[in-house]
C-alpha cells in the first residue's frame, strides 16, 4: 500500500509541496524553518527554559495591543487624556486592549526579570553566551525605558508628575544630563512636545531596537544552543572524567574528536 | 593528559556539549514546542486576567480605584501641584533610593550612580566570571552576590511602594504646621502657598510630603543661620543660581510678593520647639 499511492493522492502532494518547493528554491528559508523546528536540544531542558519563549510572547502582546491602541490614541496635550478615557470606557472592547497593554508591560518586565535569574543560576552567560547576555542586558535596559516612556502617554495626573521626576532624574546625571533631560523634555516646559518625543520613542525607536535585538538573540540562541541544568548527570558538555568516574580506565582519552568509549555508560544506562 | 589553557578547554567543552546535543538530545518539535506553547498560553491568560480585574473592578470616573488600580486618576494638569509622584513597580527601587541618599552631595550616585555600576557590572558580569563552573554550589561569590542583589531590590521596590506619601492643602494641615512649628500669623500666606505650589512634590515638612531627588526636609530650615526671607525668595525664585539643577524654576509662576510670603514661611520655620 505505501509503495502505490493513488493518481489523485499523489497530485495533491504536488499542489500542497509545489508552493513550499518554489519558496525554498528561492529563498531557502522553508529548510531554515525546517532545522528550527526539529534542531536538537539537550534532554534534560525543561520548564525554566520556557521564560525566555514567554518573554517573546509577552513583548508579542505588546506589539499586538500597541498597534491597536495607536489607532484610536491622539499624542497630544489637548487630546490624549479624551482619547485614552474613550478607549477605556467606550470603545468596544477597548478596555481589554488598553487593559492587556498595561498590564502586559509589567508581566514583560516580571518574566525579562525571571528569565535572566534562570540564565544566571544556570551560568548559561559563560562562554560562548557572553554576547547573548549582553543583549539580553541591553533588551532589559530599553525594555524599562520603554515602560518609562508609555507611562507619561495617558495624561493623567499620575503619569504627568512621574515624568516631570524621572526627567528631572535624568537631569541631576552629571554631564550629559541636562542633554538628556532636555531632548526628552523638547521644550520650555512638559507639554506637547514632550508627548511626541516620548511617543516617537515608545512606539517606533524603542520597540524597533528591541525586535532588532530581540532577532539578534533568537539568532544566538538556535546558533549556540541552549545549555543543560549544569547538575543534570546527563548535562550536555559535561566534562567526563567528573561527573563519571571511569569504569574502564580510559578517561585519558576523553578530548575533543574522540568521542565514545565514555558516555552515558557510566552514568545511567 | 597534556594541559590546556582555560581558552582551550572551553572550547573543548562547547564542542563536547554539540556532539552530546547530536547524540542524546530531543528534537526541539514537539517536546520543547508543546512546553512552550504551554507558557505562553499562561502569559496570555495571565495578562487576559490582569486587565479584566482592573476593568471590571473598578469605576469610569477618574481615580476610581479597583482592586489594581484605577482606569485612569484625573486629567494631568501641570497647574496643580499636590499631587504625588508614582512610577510604575519597577522603578519603585530608584524611586526610593533617591530618599536615602541628600541633596546635593550624594543624590547623584542615587540617581545616576548606582543604576549606572549596576548595568555596568551586568554587562561586565560574563567577562568577570569567566570560570567553566556552571553548578551553584561551587560558585559561592555568584550565589551570594545575586542574593544581595535580590534581597536589596526587593527591600527597595517594598519601601517605594509602602512609604506614606501624606500630602494636602487642607487648611488642618496648614493649622497644624502653625501650632506645631509655632509659626508667626505672617508666615500663614507663605504656608498655604507651599502647601499648593507642589513643594511637597519633593520636600518633607513636618512628616508630610516626600523625599525625592533627594531634595532636603524643610521643617527646621529657618534654623540654620544666615540665610532670612530674602535669600529663601530669591532660591525659589531661581534655584539654578544656587547651583540646583533640579528644582522647578518658581520666579516663572510666582509672583515676587508670593516669592517673599514663602520665604518669610521658610524663615520663621525653626522645626517644633525651636523658638519661633
Ligand atoms: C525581550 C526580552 C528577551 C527575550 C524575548 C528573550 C528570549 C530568549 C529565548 C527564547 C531564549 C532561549 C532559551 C530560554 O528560553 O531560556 C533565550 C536565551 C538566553 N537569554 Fe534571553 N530573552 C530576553 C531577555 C534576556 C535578558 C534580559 C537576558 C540577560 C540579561 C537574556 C539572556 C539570555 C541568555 C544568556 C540566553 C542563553 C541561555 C542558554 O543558553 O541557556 N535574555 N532568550
Amino acid at each position: 500500500m505505501p509503495r502505490a499511492k493513488s493518481a489523485r493522492r499523489q497530485q495533491i502532494e504536488r499542489a500542497v509541496l509545489y508552493p513550499l518547493d518554489w519558496l525554498e528554491e528561492r529563498s531557502g528559508l522553508i529548510g531554515g524553518v525546517k532545522y528550527f523546528i526539529f534542531r536538537k536540544v539537550p534532554q534534560d531542558i525543561g520548564w525554566p527554559q520556557t521564560l525566555g519563549s514567554a518573554t517573546l510572547t509577552a513583548f508579542i502582546v505588546q506589539a499586538v495591543t500597541g498597534a491597536i491602541l495607536a489607532m484610536y490614541y491622539k499624542p497630544h496635550p489637548e487630546t490624549a487624556y479624551e482619547s485614552i478615557r474613550y478607549i477605556t470606557n467606550d470603545l468596544t472592547l477597548g478596555w481589554l486592549v488598553r487593559g492587556m497593554h498595561r498590564w502586559g508591560a509589567s508581566v514583560f518586565i516580571i518574566l525579562m526579570f525571571f528569565h535572566m535569574a534562570r540564565v544566571f543560576l544556570y551560568g548559561a552567560y559563560k562562554y560562548p553566551r557572553e554576547l547573548n547576555w549582553i543583549i539580553g542586558v541591553l533588551l532589559l535596559a530599553l525594555g524599562m525605558f520603554e515602560g518609562f516612556t508609555g507611562y507619561l502617554l495617558p495624561w493623567d495626573q499620575t503619569s504627568y508628575w512621574a515624568s516631570v521626576v524621572g526627567i528631572n532624574i535624568n537631569g541631576t546625571a552629571p554631564f550629559l544630563g541636562p542633554f538628556l533631560a532636555q531632548f526628552l523634555q523638547g521644550g520650555a516646559e512638559i507639554g506637547a512636545d514632550t508627548i511626541s518625543r516620548f511617543y516617537a520613542l515608545h512606539m517606533l525607536l524603542l520597540p524597533g531596537a528591541l525586535f532588532a535585538l530581540i532577532g539578534l538573540h533568537l539568532y544566538l540562541v538556535i546558533r549556540l544552543g541552549v545549555t543543560s541544568p549544569p547538575w543534570s548527570p546527563e548535562a550536555a558538555g559535561r566534562d567526563r572524567a567528573e561527573v563519571a568516574p571511569t569504569t574502564n580506565g580510559r578517561a585519558g582519552l576523553v578530548r575533543p574528536g574522540s568521542r565514545g568509549g565514555l558516555t552515558r555508560t557510566g552514568v545511567r544506562k | 593528559m597534556a594541559v590546556r589553557s582555560p581558552l582551550e578547554q572551553r572550547r573543548a567543552q562547547h564542542q563536547r556539549y554539540k556532539e552530546d546535543v547530536q547524540r542524546t538530545g530531543k528534537p526541539f518539535y514537539p517536546w520543547a514546542m508543546f512546553h512552550d506553547t504551554v507558557m505562553s498560553l499562561v502569559v496570555v491568560s495571565v495578562i487576559v486576567a490582569l486587565a479584566c480585574i482592573w476593568y471590571f473592578t473598578s469605576g469610569e470616573s477618574p481615580g476610581e480605584p479597583g482592586l489594581l488600580g484605577p482606569r485612569f486618576t484625573s486629567e494631568a494638569d501641570p497647574g496643580t501641584t499636590s499631587f504625588i509622584p508614582r512610577p510604575d513597580w519597577y522603578f519603585y527601587f530608584l524611586f526610593y533610593l533617591l530618599r536615602i541618599f541628600k541633596w546635593p552631595e550624594s543624590v547623584i550616585l542615587g540617581t545616576v550612580g548606582i543604576p549606572t555600576i549596576l548595568l555596568l557590572l551586568m554587562l561586565a558580569l560574563p567577562f568577570l566570571d569567566v570560570r567553566r563552573e556552571r553548578r551553584l554550589l561551587r560558585r559561592p561569590v555568584a550565589v551570594v552576590a545575586a542574593i544581595l542583589v535580590v534581597l536589596s531590590m526587593g527591600i527597595l521596590t517594598y519601601k517605594g511602594a509602602t512609604t506614606e506619601e501624606s500630602l494636602g492643602g487642607d487648611e488642618a494641615l496648614i493649622e497644624e504646621w502653625m501650632e506645631a512649628n509655632n509659626l508667626p500669623e505672617e508666615a500663614r500666606a507663605g504656608a498655604v502657598l507651599y502647601a499648593e505650589t507642589g513643594c511637597q512634590q519633593c520636600h518633607l515638612y513636618l512628616g508630610a510630603g516626600s523625599a525625592n531627588l533627594g531634595a532636603p526636609e524643610l521643617t527646621a530650615i529657618g534654623a540654620e543661620g544666615g540665610k532670612g526671607v530674602d535669600y529663601f525668595a530669591r532660591y525659589i525664585g531661581n534655584p539654578r543660581q544656587f547651583g540646583n539643577t533640579v528644582m522647578p524654576i518658581y520666579g516663572e509662576s510666582l509672583s515676587e510678593e508670593n516669592l517673599r510670603q514663602m520665604g518669610i514661611f521658610l524663615d520663621a520655620s525653626k522645626g517644633p520647639g525651636g523658638g519661633g
